[in-house]
């Protein structure tokens, strides 16, 4: 059931009442420049400062969307990555010496354990970025505002394709895997055994997907695809000044902090 | 730049499309659903260059671990900063589709002992250079462990036997050619994604390649070269495998179908076109 409450999902965004609420409102090319800014800070300012930030701008956009709860999977979809860095750097931190204490062989230590959580941070910071703007806007959304903006029909053609594409081949291979397992693929047991299950899974799937290659020519051809004539945009998205000034800010403002940054005079920043 | 729009006419934009999907698909499937510790999120990216060029291999590669990034319900994860790998490895794959690396050589004889050996040659060349790497060997750098050595000589035998196998068994002197290309792209790979790793997830992917990361950790490597020595190790074996499953993909396909690719003709041999 989508977020509207009783809607099923299947039924197209566009009968759906216009969204709500400050974030959500924002034009698609706002949230997209937020969300790059969000991930190169998180990434390129060091120490604590820049994840911790990112993190709480996230987080607070996040619940003013509405989508706080929804976060929730794609928090835990970090755990493998969060426990094999916080696994392997507080345990075996090179040239650590500082050691919170000694059990037989494992010996954490302090340093390893701030580069562990200062990474975790920029992790969950990054993954969270990535979700809220997800979860606020549509694919289909983004392209047609960047198609409007400019960007060329083949890269629009390109970027709506393949997200739509992706369910699509992932039902094929639910499909095909379930097909092998009947007839006795382990896609469960030891690693040679799961290794050997990856031909019967492949195989068809990229034979398959390849067929469509032509079907697809054709089918884009037919429909003028490729003729000269500039490609009319039927939806729009609401902008404004603030906003316009808004993705100035992040796309001068987040090099100069990353410069700033590399350059060490943040330095003062914990 | 008669060439630059040759590579992104429609029959390539939809191969492009499906390659994304493959490269995502079958790479979430093999890292979460098989958990094996290789990728294989790259076969797209290779058809694609191969078929079209360096600059759509690139495209391919890139958008691939952007989309997956950002893609509903299996997106997140490390894969988006890897976007500069994935786009090198588009790249270098386009260089071998020019090179025609990857067009079938039927042969016998002699000549299809003389490709045999070739492979096993540089297969091994390659593996006595990632044997003596600094990452492994350097006393500056980190420890010695021990089996990484022995794990790299089985890899290498195992992999010299294969290709070997490959080439007298399918009467095809391309096989020697084709690991020559995986396993350099490989290496290239594990050169690029070293610092990505190190710097941006502190040495780890939350794969199964970690554990490499922190046997070497465990022998004393720093961050940097605890995760250029797990690259070395897992990336030719990938790429490798990953380079010989799009020649077998290219060899099954009509060659019609391969001749209608900017690259295609460079890959159909005389006597199937």
């Amino acid at each position: 059931m989508s977020e509207t409450g009783g809607v099923p999902e299947i039924v197209p965004e566009f009968v759906l009442p216009p969204p709500t609420g400050a974030y959500r409102r924002l034009n698609p090319t706002t949230k997209l420049l937020i969300a790059l800014a969000e991930a190169l800070i998180a990434f390129g300012v060091r120490g604590w400062s820049g994840p911790v930030v990112v993190l709480a701008i996230v987080l607070a956009s996040g619940a003013r969307a509405g989508v706080g709860a929804r976060l929730v999977p794609f928090l835990l979809a970090t755990i493998p990555l969060v426990a094999s860095i916080l696994l392997v750097n507080t345990f075996l931190y090179p040239g650590a010496t500082d050691r919170i204490f000694v059990l037989g062989p494992l010996a954490p230590t302090w340093t390893g354990l701030v580069f562990a959580g200062q990474a975790t941070l920029r992790v969950i910071a990054f993954a969270m970025s990535a979700a809220v703007l997800g979860l606020t806007t549509g694919p289909d959304e983004l392209v047609a505002d960047l198609e409007r903006r400019g960007m060329g029909r083949r890269t629009a053609f390109v970027l709506s394709a393949t997200v739509r594409s992706v369910p699509r081949v992932l039902e094929r291979v639910r499909e095909i895997t379930e097909a092998q397992r009947a007839r006795g693929l382990d896609t469960e047991g030891r690693i040679w055994r799961r290794v050997r299950g990856l031909v019967p899974l492949a195989g068809p799937l990229l034979f398959g997907a390849l067929t469509d290659v032509e079907e697809q020519t054709m089918a884009l051809e037919a429909r003028g695809f490729s003729a000269p004539a500039r490609r009319a945009v039927i939806r729009t998205f609401p902008d404004s000044t603030p906003q316009r000034a808004l993705r100035l800010l992040l796309a001068a403002g987040t090099p100069l902090v990353l410069l700033v940054s590399v350059i060490g005079m943040l330095g003062f920043l914990p | 730049m008669d060439w630059l729009s040759r590579q992104f006419s429609t029959r390539v934009l939809s191969l492009m499309v499906v390659a994304i999907a493959i490269n995502i698909v079958i790479g979430y499937t093999v890292q979460t659903v098989l958990k094996l510790p290789i990728y294989l999120d790259s076969i797209g990216t290779i058809l694609v260059g191969v078929l079209a060029g360096p600059i759509a291999g690139l495209v391919t590669g890139a958008a691939s671990n952007l989309i997956w990034q950002y893609a509903p319900g299996i997106g997140g994860g490390t894969i988006g900063p890897f976007a500069i790998t994935a786009a090198v490895i588009g790249v270098l794959a386009g260089i071998w589709g020019y090179l025609g690396v990857y067009r079938s050589r039927p042969a016998t004889g002699a000549r299809l002992w003389a490709a045999a050996i070739i492979g096993v040659v540089v297969i091994l060349f390659l593996a006595s250079r990632i044997y003596n790497n600094p990452a492994y060997t350097d006393p500056n750098v980190g420890g010695y462990p021990a089996w990484v050595f022995t794990a790299i000589v089985v890899i290498a035998i195992v992999a010299s036997v294969s290709v070997a196998g490959f080439i007298l068994v399918r009467r095809d002197a391309a096989g020697a050619w084709v690991a020559v290309a995986g396993a350099l792209t490989g290496i290239v790979a594990a050169i690029v994604s070293a610092p990505i790793a190190a710097y941006v997830f502190g040495g780890v992917t939350g794969s199964g390649t970690d554990v490499i990361v922190a046997a070497l950790r465990q022998g004393g490597q720093d961050v940097y070269n605890a995760s250029l020595g797990q690259g070395l190790f897992s990336d030719p074996i990938d790429k490798t495998i990953t380079s010989f499953v799009v020649f077998i993909v290219l060899t099954s396909l009509s060659p019609r179908v391969v001749a209608r690719f900017p690259l295609g003709e460079r890959i159909v041999t005389d006597s199937e076109g």
